[in-house]
């Protein structure tokens, strides 16, 4: 008796498959396979954009660069619309990021705490705003004013040298590089507010306490405590707000003006990379729809690298906070 | 149990309120949309400019044809072109042929061109205290070139003796998109001013840097209505509808004349007709023609793979060619002249493959 | 001497410190409502504008033939962000769901799900005009005439939604306490088995307020549908046959085309309040969800 195998458990007979096995080969499976859908849809991406857009990478070679975005000559070089892209992201960044650490600043250290919630999900409606009924408002509303003030701006400067080439001509209609950074940088308020917000949060309130035991005001203690531990932090949520804002299309399509070129007249028309695909692909053959579908391809690639240089300071951040106390 | 009915709470709303709006529409649609013989959607895009003659005679055809439905998406007349030619869509509008390359590249065999209506491309502009202006060709390519800054500049007080004129900034609105207008209009700055004229022509041209762009004729028109000292070219029926002022200009023969329907007629009269229904009325010569006169053609292929939507081209087209040109004087576009006319009608009887061969060019002249 | 000096120095140091921190808290306060303003004139503006043409008529009629003059609603846009919002979302939350389950629960650290991972992160990133642009090339193209449809504009927002659900579905599964599926592996249930008996029902508040949030997203989109689903003037229904119309391609033409004319522009606002009801109605549901999520979980 010792020598026999002891009896299997009721209802598992040798060699048959345990009950459940199926199902639950079945579902890993199926979850694998909803993974690898992510795999192939990017690569699929990849592949036809690169391949639809090939024809204007060999036509032009690295003119691709140069700022002579011209159709009617068979002239596709994208260098105005990549200018274009970065002036539109980087002013939107530049009006956006204090007021962002402004509000994450007032929600985590000045605002008392029974307010701190409604604040939190105000910005985040911010967030919910669809890009077109920006346009729309940046278009309808916020234009015409603006192009008055560009032209005060302009006519005050006129003497000034730097500025005055800045400001020179301002868009009559008030459709420029400017109004397109200024609704940009709107709708990216929310996400950098909420990236900060969550970095100041991780502060560790022992050090906040201790600067305050010190005897430093409030403005000292953000200085010492806050903005140290979270620098990495907020330098990632600007490089994510800067990726959105590079991806932007609909809002900048409605109110930069089309007109591709580099420029230091930022008050006055241009296009980005987003824009001009909107504005142009439906009527584009040949060439010039390789040359669109390049642009996506090419502002693709920037946001790619804007995001993995983000994810990597992030991966610093953490690696950081999770050493200190 | 309870955690069962726990998620299964989250669960059924949630799958209720994803699922059934797509479920629903397919059984609705299943359901209610009855297949009738006869029953076809057209779907076409591209010229703006023919875009408020496609909308009324569109609306007036569906009174009389209910079960066949007509959208047009407009979009400029390049983006026609180009979608007709990847047969994206069953027909297109566009203000100017394919050129010679691309007409190489449309993919569905042998198509026709159905002139519909012709128009006048206005010369819209703002200017406060200025009611009335005559401009000739070389004056409006100077300005469109960017050459002439100021309203006041000594070539348009030349062309206007005796109107005071001040000295606002002018502000050129162009097209943004690929435009037969902008075709049309530059081929007319070409003809009319080629010494002058130096930026060719096309649907679109390289326009100086510091100008104004619009969508569509109407994008263009709203620039000029909503700033002072604009100037810019717009199709007649959109710059009635924006109330826009127009300029009156310099024909062939030398008189300044107003964008009219009567003028655009007297143009496309004299204008000879191509045997694929092609012509070019600008510049027109005569008295009274209007120099900027657009024409307009609707591209149709000869073979469709549902017969149901050669059908309802056809009546579409014999209706544009009956009733339909007296709702074209309804929206201030100019009728096609008599023998133009035969000739379209004649061109329908060949969609729908009742001819045959795709090398063979238009058909015998009546 | 220096003792009698000292107190003045250490006030008026004292001093300018408080004027630094009063300025700064100023400066911080006035950065809160100066995000504000923008939000509230344009909510203002929206519901203001869109007021004079919103009503019964303006949401239950079809398009008028010419977006240039009074006259007709939106229905037909409304159906179509409906119908075409609600397949994307039919294909990508239940396969975003699963991956976002493959990469918690079997993936881990290793390479295929490190890789799964950052290419997610990579698609997130994706410009919607560049997922517009890819759907037109290899869906609407070839299938010509009947490319254009409503279920072209799905794909593209699918693909738009896929990476998000992916996101959020793991970061929820990662709250879920590793102890509830060992308690369950320890009872003797199954991998999958687990998942569905203990991980989901704890998750799924917090997967659907993502799923929502996705969707209130995605439903604002308009770059990706503009190349694939053509536009209509009458209500369609099917997803599948035929081009259709969606709220913000609507008010993008009404804004960019015909945006001269007053008509258009009321008709642009009166559908952008429509669209804003929405995805705030999306996004509202999905915070009561979380928040009754958050509620239930403190109190476990």
């Amino acid at each position: 008796m010792a020598t026999d195998a002891p009896a299997l458990p009721a209802g598992l007979t040798k060699g048959k498959r345990p009950p459940g096995l199926i199902a639950d080969r079945g579902f890993r499976i199926l979850a694998l396979a909803a993974g690898l859908m992510v795999l192939v849809i990017l690569a699929l991406i990849a592949i036809y954009t690169t391949r639809e857009a090939w024809p204007w990478f060999s036509a032009e070679r690295l003119g691709i660069f140069s700022d002579n975005w011209d159709p009617a000559h068979q002239h596709f070089g994208a260098g105005g619309l990549i200018y274009g892209t970065l002036l539109v992201a980087g002013v939107a960044v530049l009006l956006s990021l204090p007021i962002s650490v402004g509000i994450a600043l007032f929600v985590t250290d000045v605002a008392p705490e029974r307010i701190r919630r409604p604040i939190v999900y105000t910005v985040d409606l911010l967030a919910a705003i669809p890009s077109v009924v920006y346009g729309l408002w940046a278009l309808l509303v916020l234009a015409e004013p603006l192009a008055s003030l560009f032209q005060t701006i302009s006519d005050a400067t006129a003497s000034i040298p730097i500025l005055s080439t800045l400001f020179a001509n301002p868009s009559a209609s008030g459709k420029s590089f400017m109004t397109a950074g200024i609704i940009v940088a709107i709708m990216i308020t929310p996400i950098i507010t909420s990236i900060t917000r969550e970095v100041f949060a991780t502060v560790p309130s022992a050090q906040k306490e201790a600067a305050l035991a010190l005897g430093a005001t409030r403005w000292e203690m953000i200085r010492g405590a806050v903005f140290p531990h979270s620098r990495s932090g907020m330098v990632a949520g600007t490089m994510i707000g800067l990726g959105r804002a590079m991806g932007e299309t609909i809002a900048i399509a409605l109110v930069i003006g089309s007109s591709p070129r580099i420029t230091a007249n930022i008050f006055g028309p241009g296009d980005t990379l987003a824009s001009i695909i909107a504005n142009q692909f439906g009527e584009a053959s040949g060439t010039h729809r390789a040359a669109l579908i390049g642009c996506g391809v090419v502002l693709f690639a920037i946001t790619i690298l804007i995001s993995m240089a983000a994810r990597a300071v992030v991966a610093r951040t953490d690696r950081r906070s999770a050493g200190t106390v | 149990m309870k955690r069962i009915t726990g998620y299964l709470r989250w669960l059924v709303p949630t799958a209720l309120i994803v699922g059934l709006v797509p479920l629903g529409g397919a059984i609705a649609s299943a359901v209610g949309a009855p297949a009738q013989g006869g029953s076809a959607t057209l779907n076409g895009s591209g010229s703006t400019f023919q875009q408020p003659y496609n909308e009324a005679v569109t609306g007036a055809f569906k009174q009389k044809n209910p079960n066949v439905t007509i959208n047009y998406s407009g979009g400029g007349s390049g983006k026609g072109r180009q979608d007709f030619s990847d047969q994206v869509v069953d027909f297109a509008g566009t203000d100017a042929p394919y050129s010679a390359a691309d007409a190489a590249n449309v993919k569905g065999g042998k198509y026709f061109y159905f002139p519909t209506v012709a128009g006048p491309i206005t010369v819209s502009y703002n200017l406060s205290g200025v009611k009335k202006l005559q401009l000739s060709a070389e004056t409006l390519a100077k300005i469109f070139q960017g050459d002439i800054k100021t309203w006041d500049d000594p070539a348009i007080k030349a062309d206007n003796p005796g109107v005071k004129l001040p000295s606002t900034a002018i502000t050129v609105a162009h097209r943004s998109d690929s435009s037969g207008t902008t075709q049309n209009f530059t081929g007319f700055l070409a003809a009319a001013a080629p010494t002058a004229w130096t930026l060719g022509t096309g649907s679109t041209v390289s326009w100086p840097a510091d100008q104004q762009a619009g969508q569509g004729n109407p994008g263009v028109g709203q620039i000029v209505k909503s700033t002072d000292g604009a100037i810019g070219y717009v199709d007649f029926s959109d710059a009635k509808a924006l109330k826009l002022k127009f300029a009156s200009v310099k024909n062939k023969a030398g008189k300044f004349v107003a964008p009219t329907v009567k003028a655009t007629t007297a143009a496309v009269e004299k204008a000879q007709v191509n045997a694929d229904l092609t012509y070019n009325p600008l510049n027109a010569a005569g008295a009274s023609a209007y120099p900027i006169a657009s024409p307009t053609w609707i591209l149709v292929y000869q073979n469709y793979s549902d017969a149901a939507k050669a059908t309802a081209l056809k009546n579409f087209l014999n209706y544009i060619y009956g009733n339909g040109q007296k709702v074209a004087s309804q929206v201030d576009y100019a009728p096609l002249p008599k023998n133009l006319l035969d000739k379209a009608k004649a061109q329908v009887k060949q969609v729908g493959g009742t001819s045959s061969g795709s090398t063979s060019s238009a058909p015998a002249s009546t | 001497m220096s003792a009698s000096a000292m107190p003045l120095t250490q006030s008026t140091r004292k001093g300018r410190r408080e004027l630094k921190n009063a300025v700064a808290t100023a400066l911080i306060v006035a950065s809160f409502v100066v995000a504000l303003i923008p939000l509230t004139f344009i909510l203002v503006y929206v519901v203001r504008a869109g007021m004079t043409v919103f009503g019964l008529n303006f949401l239950t009629e079809d398009l008028p033939f010419s977006n240039r003059f009074e006259g007709g609603g939106i229905y037909p846009a409304i159906v179509g962000t409906l119908v075409i919002t609600g397949t994307a979302t039919a294909m990508a939350v239940p396969l975003g769901i699963l991956g976002g389950v493959y990469l918690n629960e079997y993936g881990g650290h290793g390479i295929f799900a490190r890789l799964v991972r950052f290419l997610a992160d990579v698609m997130t990133g994706v410009p919607s005009i560049v997922m517009g642009l890819f759907i037109y090339t290899i869906w609407v193209l070839p299938r010509k005439e009947s490319g254009l449809s409503g279920f072209a504009g799905a794909l593209a927002l699918g693909c738009l939604m896929l990476p998000i659900v992916i996101r959020t579905t793991e970061e929820i599964l990662k709250l879920v306490p590793d102890e509830l599926r060992e308690g369950s592996y320890a009872l003797g249930t199954r991998k999958a088995q687990t998942i569905r008996r203990v991980v989901f029902p704890s998750a799924a508040p917090g997967i659907v307020s993502g799923a929502l949030l996705g969707v209130a997203r995605v439903a604002g989109e308009t770059a990706p549908l503009l190349f694939t689903i053509g536009i209509v003037s009458a209500a369609n229904w099917n997803v599948f046959d035929g081009p259709n119309t969606a709220l913000p391609q609507q008010i993008y033409i009404n804004a960019s085309v015909f945006g001269g004319f007053d008509a258009a522009q009321n008709r642009a606002w009166g559908g952008a309040l429509a669209l804003i009801l929405i995805v705030f109605l999306f996004t509202l549901v999905a915070r009561v969800i979380s928040a009754v999520y958050a509620r239930r979980s403190a109190a476990v």
